[in-house]
């Protein structure tokens, strides 16, 4: 019973982690997007980001923590850590491993962002780019549940909502707001240096 | 006097235009709090809904310990796999040296 019981359960956390994590790339894109309303400060996309991503780490903990625990599986704890080095499904559950990993290492950079700097951390959060699809794949390749109807509607809806924000992400083009003043400004430099 | 009244309602407007800011700022952090708390439980919700609703599509084995478990016959085999219980009709033959075939097996 409790081994199917924590199999029942990383099925669960891992859509659910899914969800989440999709959810965390949308809110990331609206914000580099500024976008706002007077109900809607931007602060509040910023602040449901990081607030979502903290807690899509914490569901992927239970993921992983109850596949490896799990009698039935054994993959062990090298695997949770190690890409590819699971006896099981080796490939996919090693995409699965760098997708945390890369989640990971976005997170914590987060956190020490004033120590790193900003251009390391900007470095850094690109690699959401590539830790969501990447957890995707997972999905796809690993689960169990992969190609039952509800996932498979679960994982449609997550990744319609990533490309649509990416979409309208690559329409909006920039939205520096200081973008025409450095403009101007360079021009201003370009004429001196003619001159 | 006139100037010392126009300041005065200059500051009193400046004073409004702050608190209202103040005010939707902490309207917006509680609106923060409420989905971040709403998130947390939708996600934890969603974790035993998502894992019934597995357990009801690919239920599995129940109390099995063991990676898989096989048992044989005379005429077919049987497989527990994680993925639930699998029937194969194809008579099973035993790898051993001696090349003698199992059968009879309970």
């Amino acid at each position: 019973m409790t081994d199917t019981l924590l199999w029942y359960t990383t099925r669960g956390a891992g859509a659910v982690s899914l969800v989440l994590l999709s959810a965390v790339v949308v809110l990331g894109i609206l914000s580099v997007l500024r976008v706002q309303s007077t109900a809607w400060p931007r602060f509040l996309t910023a602040g449901l980001h990081r607030n979502l991503a903290l807690m899509t780490l914490v569901f992927l903990a239970l993921h992983i923590v109850t596949a490896v625990v799990d009698p039935f599986t054994h993959l062990g704890w090298l695997a949770a850590v190690v890409p590819f080095s699971s006896y099981y499904r080796t490939f996919w559950l090693g995409l699965g491993t760098i997708a945390f990993e890369l989640l990971l290492a976005i997170v914590v950079t987060s956190l020490v962002r004033s120590v790193i700097g900003q251009v390391a951390w900007r470095l850094v959060h690109w690699l959401s780019y590539a830790s969501w699809p990447v957890a995707v794949l997972h999905g796809f390749g690993t689960g169990t549940d992969a190609w039952s109807a509800w996932l498979f509607a679960l994982q449609a809806v997550c990744i319609v909502a990533v490309l649509a924000a990416i979409g309208y992400r690559l329409m909006a083009g920039s939205r520096d707001p200081l973008a025409a003043a450095r403009s101007s400004f360079q021009a201003g430099v370009d004429r001196r240096e003619v001159k | 006097m006139a100037l010392r009244g126009g300041s005065k309602t200059y500051t009193m407007e400046i004073e409004e235009t702050i608190q209202n800011r103040v005010q939707a700022r902490d309207a917006a952090m509680r609106l923060l709090n409420r989905l971040t708390t709403g998130a947390a439980v939708s996600a934890l919700v969603g974790v035993g809904i998502l894992g019934a609703v597995s357990a009801h599509t690919i239920p599995g084995t129940a109390g099995s310990s063991t990676a898989s478990t096989a048992t044989t016959s005379s005429s077919s085999s049987t497989t527990i796999t994680s993925s639930g219980l699998q029937s194969s009709t194809t008579p099973v033959t035993s790898s051993a040296s001696s090349a003698v075939a199992v059968s009879g097996g309970s």
